[in-house]
């Protein structure tokens, strides 16, 4: 998903907007941009300052700077829970631990490798089991009896669901098995970092509550989540892109912007 | 129809007294080191450093062993996750991972972790490592210095190849460097435990290690016969005795003559460890599946008994050893025996692998085996790091092939039996096809 | 005849094309000698008028060959370079040495011996430990490596040339120690990336022709008017680095590499040989004692009988310590080959070492594979964004 966040000088949001992504990554930014331009009611040359993060960063081609989402979701999660120590961020394809001291990212580990510990593990067996992304939450909190899900490898774990299914079992506590499964898998490569808290839960993964719970559950302590969890990384941008702006501003000197152009490009025709 | 279950491989009645008598001094070692009797945690040292520690009184306990045991009670997992959780890398050896997290766990509580399987193994006033055949042996234990204050001694083996052990002078550096090595191990114990070295008890224990180990490969040697009497669930059953000698060697020793006196009857008697036919003779690589051991009563079922397997957990070809009047020379001799007594013949055939690969093919020709399993261990290197090497070898000289089924030693869930059984089927047709072969080109079987 | 190119131009089509200068040498009737990792000793090589390569893997070149006599799950540099033996790349070489640098090394030897075959091999036992015994014994194998280097050559190795060549190779080993300080300014005068080039480029030339090669591009990179800029300083430890995608890729994300605890680096260089009256005690002591390759066990005192971890690390890691002092590094990048089970025990104890010193670290395991290596890029920059 490629996420906008506009925000002013005193650190309000102009605009969120929350579009697709794609092979086409370029064209893709543009659209959703213009979309929140258009929500905040403002042209392109009135944004002092933009920050491109996450995997498309590079093929953002109106963007000043580069930072990566383990820099950005660390400043959006501390603007929203200023005493957080760690922050997990699960994703449609990746997922991040970060250790949060003083406000200051310091440490960090994340996977990108594997689609299992991804929202994209979620998306793969929600289609496997016909039921809807948005609803595996809903359903897994009626689960009594969990199954275990002992393969770790996505296209593996497909089958074993597959199996349940046809074992009669029921849909909730597969899900739930679910739920643990990616979990379990996330936690441990956060344990790391050493996990203490505040907990902060971010990503599109948390809006699932059947994840929350078990996220819960598998850390042994209380997780808290953002109202919006998708965009806390675009917020943290945004943040960091007001703080260049006003740092040049207050030392007199020029904003170091790019050359950028907001336009449907060409380069994919 | 009796209630009886179908025995599909006669095992040796002598195995389970030695057996028992294995696990009893397993449990003995723990309890005398719970009670406060100073424990070595130790590598598998190929008979380097075991006696000599039991001549000093130290009990002594196999990390490696033990990451076994885990695995087998279910306990691995929680310790790998601690083991990752600390930094380790996951693709390194499940079990030394396994005892990372052990020791890390103990290191937290202050005692032995709650629900440690088999009552777990108590701290060590010493950490005896090995620079043998494999790299974590040595890199383990020095990692252990996270957790532990107990000192590391890094015990020498020479590996040296086939061509280079000819060189004149190469075997004299070699033994005069491990008796070196051994020396200083003594005069580092002596310091450690404020004690002297018992050397009229290190004779002694010495060649009782030494008598059992003959023994012990003379049981071996009675397995070319075909049928073949004695099946590999009953080597397996009775190694420990020869790689960890603990307990009272001598009643080893004796269980071990008993051994060697029933296979003798079977051989005389052309008793083979199959109640059936023996269809296929099988050489197996390296570590067994240990928790899917019944896997091998199924292909007994078959027609297969499994004839001979890694030579790393054989003894040596016995050697007079009688004349060499220094102990420490005694051990240095025997151990490089084992790993470089095949090596003339290995020079002669033109086989570098002079120990990874060379046995098999030695093997293979004296057990006149018709196939090899290999079973690469997804974390264990060493027990894989030669296996391409040795089917390749099997197949260029003697036209032995090989089947490969997968597993691990802490991932259990990696060995699949009933994939395997149904690859093992099939394998059956190549076995037929290659006997076929061996007998076109001339080779005996 | 066409003008030799100079200095680092030189050193970029060695780089390319690393096997050209030593066919060159083959076909006016020289022997070249590869070895395997930095512990055959090239002073006996050089003493006997064998010229020493160094065989490295090839990171962007799939492994095809291999598979058939070495596992997936083992080091994949060490396959890469076996595969490309056994492609025949390496055909060239009329002799191979190899030591027992690591398991995976020591299996590979004998297998590089039996399908390969070349002319002249020789395997060198080297022990584990640096204790008394393990130095004499060290010296005993180079005994029986000179003894097969003298069958082969039907030379004698006399201790008159060994000391001259142990003086050429310390003097390349200080050449390369001057051409590291002119990293230590800010900006470094010469980079990451370049370094690794000029290092590989010494390791496929002999020792005189990189001594030379190496002098100009001392010259040259003191001369540098228009030189980098000042960026966020990195070291750089680890399993082996024999090609310059990595670095190259670090620095192309805001970083100067100006510091390296690599075997295509200092690690190989830095120590020198001992002039002692036997040769052979000199060299004994200084490929087994000094080369800081972690296959190497090493403790804080010989036969310590109680371990104290602290001081362990500072034995064994304090090196890096003045590393980064001297080379003014703000952080460090721990990097290993995945299934290399010598650095990946490392891992957390290096680690534990550089936050007892201040010095954050990240740590990188890739697959040595070029086209492998981009996931790579957002922890690298996310490191220096939480650096700097």
């Amino acid at each position: 998903m490629t996420k906008v966040v506009i925000m002013d000088v005193d650190g309000g949001i102009c605009a969120r907007v929350v579009g697709p992504t794609g092979a086409e990554h370029r064209r893709l930014a543009n659209r959703v941009m213009e979309e929140a331009l258009e929500q905040a009611n403002l042209s392109f040359d009135e944004i002092s300052y933009v920050i491109a993060t996450g995997y498309g960063r590079l093929n953002v081609p109106f963007a000043d700077r580069q930072i990566t989402e383990l820099t950005c979701h660390a400043r959006g999660v501390v603007s929203l829970f200023p005493a957080v120590r760690i922050a997990i961020d699960i994703g449609g394809q990746d997922a991040k631990g970060l250790k949060i001291k003083e406000g200051k990212l310091i440490d960090f580990v994340m996977n990108d490798k594997c689609a299992a510990g991804t929202g994209r593990f979620l998306e793969v067996i929600a289609a496997a089991l016909g039921v809807k992304l948005e609803e595996l939450g809903e359903i897994s909190l009626k689960s009594t009896n969990k199954v275990k899900i002992s393969n770790t490898c996505t296209i593996f774990a497909q089958q074993e669901v597959i199996s349940y299914i046809s074992k009669g079992i029921p849909l909730e506590d597969i899900v739930a098995g679910l739920h643990d499964a990616i979990t379990s898998r996330v936690v441990k490569m956060v344990r790391r970092l050493k996990i203490e808290p505040d907990v902060v839960f971010t990503g599109g993964v948390a809006k699932n509550i059947g994840v929350v719970y078990a996220m819960k559950e598998n850390l042994g302590c209380e997780v808290l989540v953002p109202e919006e969890p998708l965009f806390t990384g675009a917020i943290g941008a945004a943040i960091l892109g007001k703080e260049l702006t006003l740092g040049a501003m207050s030392k007199g000197e020029p904003i170091p912007r790019k050359e950028r152009r907001l336009e449907e490009i060409t380069f994919f025709s | 129809m009796t209630n009886e279950k179908k025995r599909t491989i006669n095992r040796l009645k002598t195995m389970y007294p030695l057996r028992a008598l294995l696990d009893e001094m397993y449990k003995g070692n723990i309890e005398a080191s719970k009670a406060g009797k100073p424990t070595a945690w130790c590598m598998v040292t190929f008979w380097e450093g075991d006696v000599i520690l039991k001549a000093m009184d130290v009990e002594s306990v196999y990390p490696e062993n033990y990451g076994a045991v885990c695995a087998a009670f279910g306990a691995a997992p929680a310790y790998l996750d601690r083991s990752d959780a600390d930094g380790f890398p996951t693709h390194m050896c499940g079990y030394a991972r396994n005892c990372l997290g052990y020791t890390a766990r103990m290191m937290d509580l202050g005692e032995i972790p709650p629900g440690a399987p088999m009552g777990g193994m108590p701290k060590p006033i010493l950490l005896l490592s090995s620079g043998s055949l494999c790299d974590a042996h040595y890199k383990w234990f020095q990692a252990l210095g996270r957790y532990l204050d107990a000192p590391v001694w890094t015990m020498e083996l020479p590996l040296p190849g086939v061509k280079e052990s000819r060189i004149e002078g190469a075997y004299e550096h070699n033994i005069g460097f491990m008796v070196a090595e051994l020396r200083e191990f003594v005069t580092f114990l002596e310091r450690l435990l404020s004690k002297k070295m018992d050397w009229d008890k290190l004779d002694e224990l010495i060649d009782d290690m030494i008598e059992m180990n003959r023994v012990w490969y003379e049981i071996n040697e009675l397995r070319k016969a075909r049928p073949c009497p004695m099946h590999s669930r009953d080597f397996w059953s009775s190694m420990s005795g020869s790689l960890y000698p603990s307990g009272d060697l001598k009643v080893s020793v004796d269980l071990y003559r008993k051994m060697y006196d029933e296979v003798k009857y079977r051989v005389d008697n052309n008793i083979g460890a199959l109640p059936i036919e023996e269809k296929y003779r099988l050489l197996f690589l390296e570590l067994p599946p240990w928790h899917s051991l019944g896997f091998f009563n199924q292909l007994a079922e078959r027609g297969w008994n499994f004839v001979v397997e890694s030579w790393s957990y054989h003894p040596p070809q016995p050697i007079d050893l009688t004349k060499v009047s220094d102990p420490l020379e005694r051990i240095a001799r025997f151990t490089y025996q084992w790993l470089t007594g095949r090596f003339p013949d290995a020079f002669n055939a033109g086989e570098w692998g002079g120990y990874s690969a060379y046995p098999y093919l030695e093997y293979a020709q004296d057990y006149q085996c018709d196939g090899a399993l290999l079973h690469p261990l997804v974390t264990c290197r060493t027990a894989t790091n030669h296996l391409m090497l040795v089917q390749d070898r099997l197949m260029k000289k003697l036209k032995i092939p090989s089947l490969v089924v997968e597993g691990d030693i802490v991932d259990l869930k990696l060995f699949d039996p009933v994939d395997a059984l149904r690859k093992a089927e099939t394998f059956e047709e190549t076995m037929n096809h290659y006997k076929k072969v061996r007998r076109q080109e001339g080779l005996e079987w | 005849m066409v003008m030799e190119s100079q200095g680092l131009a030189r050193v970029r089509e060695i780089y390319h094309d690393r096997s050209h200068r030593v066919k060159q040498l083959k076909a006016a009737g020289e022997k070249v000698i590869g070895y395997f990792c930095v512990y055959p000793v090239l002073e006996m090589l050089t003493a006997l008028n064998l010229v020493p390569y160094r065989v490295f893997g090839d990171m962007r070149e799939p492994i095809t060959k291999a598979d058939s006599c070495l596992p997936t799950v083992v080091c994949p540099f060490i396959r890469s370079a076996l595969d490309l033996g056994l492609k025949g790349k390496y055909d060239f070489l009329d002799g191979v040495v190899m030591a027992h640098v690591c398991e995976v090394g020591e299996k590979t030897a004998h297998i590089w011996n039996l399908y390969l075959n070349p002319p002249y091999f020789h395997f060198i036992d080297t022990p584990h430990t640096v204790h008394k015994a393990a130095q004499k014994q060290h010296k005993e194998l180079l005994k029986d490596f000179e003894k097969t280097l003298e069958l082969f050559t039907g030379k004698e190795l006399s201790p008159g040339r060994l000391r001259e060549a142990i003086e050429a190779h310390n003097q390349q080993r200080a050449l390369v120690r001057e051409l590291y300080n002119l990293r230590k300014p800010d900006p470094p005068l010469i980079s990451g990336t370049e370094t690794l080039q000029v290092m590989v480029a010494l390791m496929s030339l002999p020792v005189e022709e990189g001594n030379k090669l190496l002098r100009q591009v001392i010259n040259e990179v003191k001369g540098r008017k228009d030189g980098l800029q000042k960026k966020t300083r990195l070291l750089i430890w680890g399993s082996i680095i024999d090609d310059v995608a990595l670095i190259e890729m670090i620095e192309g994300l805001g970083a100067n590499l100006v510091m390296d605890d690599t075997c295509v680096g200092s690690r190989f260089y830095f120590p020198d040989v001992e002039l002692t009256d036997d040769p052979l005690d000199g060299l004994a002591y200084r490929y087994l004692v000094e080369l800081k390759c972690p296959r190497t066990f090493r403790e804080a005192v010989f036969g310590e009988t109680k371990k104290d971890y602290m001081a362990d690390l500072d034995s064994r890691f304090s090196y890096l310590k003045e590393y980064a002092r001297e080379w003014n590094v703000n952080g460090v990048i721990l990097q290993s080959v995945r299934y290399c089970d010598i650095h990946g025990y490392e891992v957390p104890q290096v680690k534990d070492y550089l936050d007892s010193i201040g010095l954050p670290s990240i740590y990188l395991e890739h697959d040595y594979s070029e086209a492998a290596l981009a996931p790579l890029r957002t922890r690298v920059q996310a490191f220096l964004e939480v650096i700097s």
